[in-house]
């Protein structure tokens, strides 16, 4: 037996070259199905984690969708704001517990600078109704001060006690507000959250910074030196969006109710969990065909397997009946086509497996940008499930080059015709 | 003439309101569902077309007979709405608020409190309105609960609020 199996690796690595190709197409077939469904569940798991805790996000009437991409995931943008006195009258109504203010627009090196409340850090949940926690630091106090999240701080090297300056807007190169820096007083410990990315500032340092400025540009002539600052009325006259927690779970609907029919401005509440699932429901179809699409490819991948083995068997007909005439069986010649295919499949699952990992090492920080984090780790449940059908389903193709030695083996003599 | 101006001017002006407050759409009703300790709140709206198959003023006995009769369908909460049977779920309180034929549309609206001895057991929802009613297609859900929001379209072929 052990001789039979020498004799098959021998063989199999003699073919190595059309053996290493069908590999390769499995390979890079397992590793598009797996990653289609690592996405899948990694996005669905890190959106619904990033806004555990807060029943109501509002804002200006928009999108559901849109008013969450933007105040919870800080990618989009806002159509409009919302007025302040509108934030102030929803923060004391009976049945809100709790209320966050959040203002968005400007930035530092590419990540969004968010202007908020201390209650903030008190407030806001991740996962499984976690809280925040700062690695370092503590939150702020002053008027420019600033918390950094954990990914802000790892990948531009920053520590409590360092000062930087927000660019107004999104671009990297925007406009800066240089005449104001900040003093970094807090790191957040990481969270796999949106707020990772996220550099939080005290709402009235977003006035602030803008006191100097309008339309988009600093005024010319007229300078406010920072020391200066604090004799203005810093309160914002708009904020982009607000979060709320309620006192009791039974009131959402109807402060939702009250909210869109808000008599002030047009706003919008949005329940997160909600608008995520109606995010999933319409996503769905995509979902689906994409997962169908890599199926397809898995099977393409396979049957050019079984095409590689069945056309191989042609020029391992004298290397067969050679095997026969050593006493091999046909059970054997069987066996031996079947494993071959088999272990090709497990090498190829193996290595498009192995080629996920590269892969979320290397894309994994550009699709954090959009709030996606897909976390290197060993394969979940599901898609174990999926590794045992490649490999079933492999095990079958596998089955058909097996069968067709099985039958020549029995027929070919050791005289081929040609 | 005028009356229609009217109409189509009001219809306009209350637009904006009116779409992010109340949404009609045959065949679909809205479930709001709050399941929190010990109690089960549910709030359904339901085009009175997808419940009798008209949306005017009964004109007939024929007519006024199905109103009756759905009426007494939407106020049998025990029969409507079936929680997990191990949670010892009974009901509290129904409220069912007939359409009173004013408008463009008309809605029937309900609201059913459960109480449940042993909410821990709690963990889904079922519903009977498919049965009872024909013509409705689906009930577009939201829930606020122990686990978080979510939500679910119930259809005839999936009649449970799971979560």
């Amino acid at each position: 037996m052990r001789a039979v199996l020498l004799l098959a690796l021998k063989s199999a690595w003699a073919r190595r070259l059309t053996l290493g190709i069908a590999l390769v197409a499995i390979a890079l077939a397992s590793a598009l199905l797996l990653a289609v469904e690592r996405v899948r569940s990694d996005a669905r798991a890190s959106f619904t984690q990033s806004v555990s805790g807060v029943d109501l996000v509002v804002g200006a009437r928009s999108g559901a969708v849109q008013l969450m991409l933007y105040a919870v995931f800080h990618s989009g943008s806002a159509t409009n704001n919302m007025r302040w006195e509108s934030f102030e009258a929803l923060a004391t109504h009976p049945a809100v517990d709790w209320a966050v203010p959040l203002s968005l627009g400007d930035g530092h090196r590419g990540f969004p600078v968010l202007g908020t409340s201390a209650a903030y850090f008190d407030r806001l949940r991740y996962g499984d109704r976690q809280a925040l926690t700062f690695s370092a630091g503590k939150p702020f106090a002053e008027v420019f001060e600033a918390v950094l999240g954990s990914e802000v701080a790892a990948q531009l090297g920053y520590r409590p006690g360092d000062h930087i300056t927000l660019s107004h807007g999104m671009a990297e190169l925007g406009p800066e507000h240089a005449d104001k820096p900040f003093t970094v007083v807090g790191i957040l410990a990481p969270t796999g959250t949106p707020v990772d990315r996220t550099v939080h500032v005290d709402l009235a340092a977003i006035t602030a910074i803008h006191l100097d400025w309008a339309g988009g540009a600093p005024l010319p002539g007229l300078a406010i030196p920072a020391e200066q600052v604090r004799k203005f009325d810093l309160q914002p006259q708009e904020i982009t969006a607000m979060l709320i927690g309620l006192k009791s779970r039974g009131d959402v609907f109807r402060l939702q109710r009250h909210i869109n029919g808000y008599r002030g401005e047009p706003l919008l509440a949005v329940m997160p969990g909600v608008a995520l699932d109606e995010l999933w429901q319409t996503l769905a179809t995509v979902e689906q065909t994409l997962f169908a699409l890599s199926a397809l490819v898995v099977a393409v991948g396979l049957a050019g397997l079984t095409a590689t083995l069945l056309a191989g068997l042609n020029e391992r007909r004298r290397e067969l009946a050679i095997l026969r005439a050593l006493g091999a069986g046909p059970r054997e010649i069987f066996m031996m086509l079947t494993v071959e295919g088999l272990l090709v499949t497990a090498l190829g699952v193996f290595l498009g497996a192995a080629l996920l990992a590269a892969g979320i090492v290397t894309l994994g920080p550009l699709l954090r940008e959009y709030g996606v984090h897909l976390a290197l780790r060993p394969p979940a449940a599901n898609e174990w499930g999926l590794v045992v059908s490649i490999l079933t389903t492999g095990l079958l193709a596998s089955l058909v080059p097996g069968w067709r030695a099985w039958q020549i083996s029995l027929a070919d003599g050791l005289t081929p015709r040609n | 003439m005028n009356a229609q101006v009217l109409l189509a001017a009001t219809l306009i002006c209350g637009m904006p309101f009116a779409h992010a407050q109340h949404k009609h759409v045959h065949g679909e009703g809205r479930l709001d569902a709050v399941i929190d300790e010990g109690s089960i709140s549910l709030d359904v709206e339901l085009p009175l077309d997808a419940v009798v198959g008209f949306e005017r003023a009964p004109k007939n006995d024929k007519q006024k007979a199905a109103l009756a009769g759905a009426e007494k369908i939407l106020n049998d909460a025990a029969t409507l709405w079936q929680p997990t049977p191990a949670a010892g779920c009974s009901v509290q309180s129904v409220q069912v608020g007939m359409p009173k034929f004013d408008g463009e549309h008309a809605d029937i609206d309900a609201n059913y409190v459960f109480h449940c001895a042993d909410p821990a057991e709690l963990k889904a929802i079922e519903t009977t309105l498919f049965k009872h009613f024909k013509r409705l297609y689906r009930l577009e859900t939201q829930r606020s609960g122990p686990v978080g929001q979510g939500a679910q379209r119930l259809t005839p072929k999936k009649p449970v609020l799971v979560w």
